[in-house]
């Protein structure tokens, strides 16, 4: 299909070819002085192996005099040419739950629904190794201990009774702000 | 068949060189017999005879051969030959088409003007050809069922109609609502399938007017070291009150690209540096001149990330790097057309589409 294309897009009117031409051959009609033929400049360019990261390589013509260039971040693994790819996907890696845990607890607008949306990352992380059912295992035991509500209300309880603690413990004492209060009320 | 040829060779050898008829007889009698002691010892192909065998050329030619002599003859009778190191130089100077000296044609290496190239085959190149233009034609493929005719389209241009006597004979008016005739959309056949035709790189160094022309030289070399050629820049056509900009001022640089260093800056562009701009969702999709020409910019940081000006980032002024537009000029009549065209060479687009 292609190579019966192909005689009538390599005519002789081809854009990609270069037909400069088309600009010199330029007939000067109106003057009549003497026009210089100036010599075009070209700056020297290189052959260079180009590596992308799959490891894919091709030459390019550059001005750059390094023979290879290696690229870390091209098409081959930028998540925008590979849409589907969930190995490039910004996934969140929460094992043990505690960024969701966080999140469930200071959670504002956005960041308040996505409790559900860290028990789908732990079962993308689950199936990116499904190798080692050691870890599978783990993973499962861990998105068990996932903080439900019991284990959220005891951290809510511990961190009443510190506060509670605290309070005790400051009693008496002349607070800074307290100070400033009672010299306002004196006044 | 292998024996035939065995048999051939020794024939043909003898063939090219002038010999006797006779004695080519006997040779191709002796042919079959020498295929066979051929066979067994290889080394008795090789010629026998040998011009050391030769006699010596008489004494007589020997004294009357002088070409000193002739040589001089030659020069007195004025007919003297090219030295052997003459070479031809084309004229400096375009004297138009009646001067005697024309220069010869751009194509001719001989031209003051002639660029050699192209020295390699763009992988993108071969990719449009083997590959995207067939897929670009399957893709805008539209089924028309035998007899069916697409509705007659109105004129582009009207006619005057009206009781004045000057609409006789006048010159047809343009579209309603602007005068503007867009190009005419055809159908794609094997024969207009878009392609790149040509691609220019742009940059606008205001900050010229500002700090003097050095952000202009260092944009230049930018560009050049980018694209491989050469910079044209241009001066500014208005003076601009509000940017004290005068005019006549060299403000901007472009390198128009075209065939093979077009596809490989494409390529480069494509493939290296726009993965690496971080947090881009791609081309804006309402890009375009209606005619199948799209242009996006880049920021300076990004013109950083091309590998040249990566290689020696410190040769640059950090500050004075400029930021890039590429005008991407397809064979496309219409900006829908190109788009889907730089979607096969990997370009990504985003947002609203309008067509």
């Amino acid at each position: 299909m292609s190579h019966a294309l192909r005689p009538v897009l390599r005519s002789s009117t081809l854009p990609s070819l270069p037909s400069s031409q088309s600009s010199t051959t330029y007939l000067c009609q109106t003057c009549r002085h003497a026009r210089l033929l100036k010599r075009p400049k070209r700056p020297y360019t290189f052959t260079q192996l180009v590596a992308l990261s799959d490891g894919s390589a091709f030459t390019m013509r550059t001005t750059s005099p390094r023979p290879v260039y290696r690229s870390s971040r091209d098409t081959r693994n930028a998540p925008l040419w590979n849409p589907s790819s969930k190995e490039l996907l910004n996934v969140e890696e929460d094992e043990a739950g505690r960024l969701a845990g966080f999140r469930a607890r200071f959670g504002r607008s956005f960041d308040a629904g996505r409790d559900t949306g860290a028990g789908e990352d732990t079962t993308v992380h689950t199936t990116h190794e499904p190798d080692n059912p050691a870890s599978e295992k783990k993973a499962i035991t861990k998105k068990s201990k996932e903080p439900t509500d019991e284990d959220l209300d005891a951290m809510f309880a511990e961190e009443d009774d510190a506060q509670m603690l605290e309070m005790i413990s400051n009693f008496g004492k002349p607070d800074k702000g307290s100070s400033a209060q009672l010299a306002r009320k004196k006044i | 068949m292998k024996r035939s040829l065995q048999l051939l060779r020794p024939v043909q050898q003898f063939k090219d060189r002038p010999i006797c008829g006779s004695c080519r007889k006997e040779l191709r009698r002796a042919a079959s017999t020498q295929a066979a002691a051929i066979a067994e010892d290889p080394s008795q192909e090789l010629e026998s005879n040998s011009s050391f065998n030769l006699p010596p050329p008489s004494e007589q030619d020997a004294t009357r051969f002088d070409p000193l002599k002739s040589t001089r003859y030659r020069e007195k009778k004025k007919q003297a030959l090219p030295s052997s190191r003459y070479q031809y130089r084309s004229p400096r100077f375009d004297r138009g088409p009646l001067a005697p000296h024309r220069p010869p044609p751009l194509t001719d290496p001989a031209s003051r003007q002639f660029v050699p190239g192209p020295f390699s085959q763009s992988r993108l190149e071969s990719t449009y050809h083997s590959t995207i233009a067939a897929d670009y034609m399957a893709m805008t493929y539209q089924h028309r069922p035998p007899g069916f005719k697409p509705p007659e389209k109105g004129p582009r241009l009207r006619a005057w109609e009206g009781d004045n006597p000057y609409f006789a004979n006048r010159k047809l008016r343009g579209p309603r609502g602007g005068d503007v005739l867009r190009l005419l959309r055809k159908p794609i056949t094997f024969r207009n399938i878009p392609m790149i035709e040509r691609l220019t790189v742009h940059t606008y160094c205001r900050d010229v007017i500002r700090s003097g022309s050095a952000v202009l030289h260092v944009a230049g070399m930018v560009l050049q070291e980018i694209t491989g050629q050469r910079v044209i820049t241009h001066k500014s056509k208005h003076p601009e009150q509000g940017f004290g900009l005068q005019k006549g001022i060299p403000i901007a640089a472009t390198v128009d690209l075209k065939g093979e260093a077009m596809y490989h800056f494409m390529d480069k562009l494509v493939n290296v540096v726009m993965p690496r701009i971080k947090d881009w969702r791609g081309v804006r999709a309402t890009t375009g001149d209606n005619s199948g020409n799209l242009t996006f910019g880049f920021e300076p940081d990004v013109t950083g990330t091309f590998p040249e000006v990566e290689n020696n980032y410190d040769a640059y002024p950090p500050k004075m790097i400029p930021g890039l537009h590429i005008t991407i000029h397809t064979t496309a009549r219409a900006d829908k057309d190109a788009r889907l065209l730089l979607e096969a060479f990997g370009i990504p687009f985003y947002g609203k589409v309008v067509d």
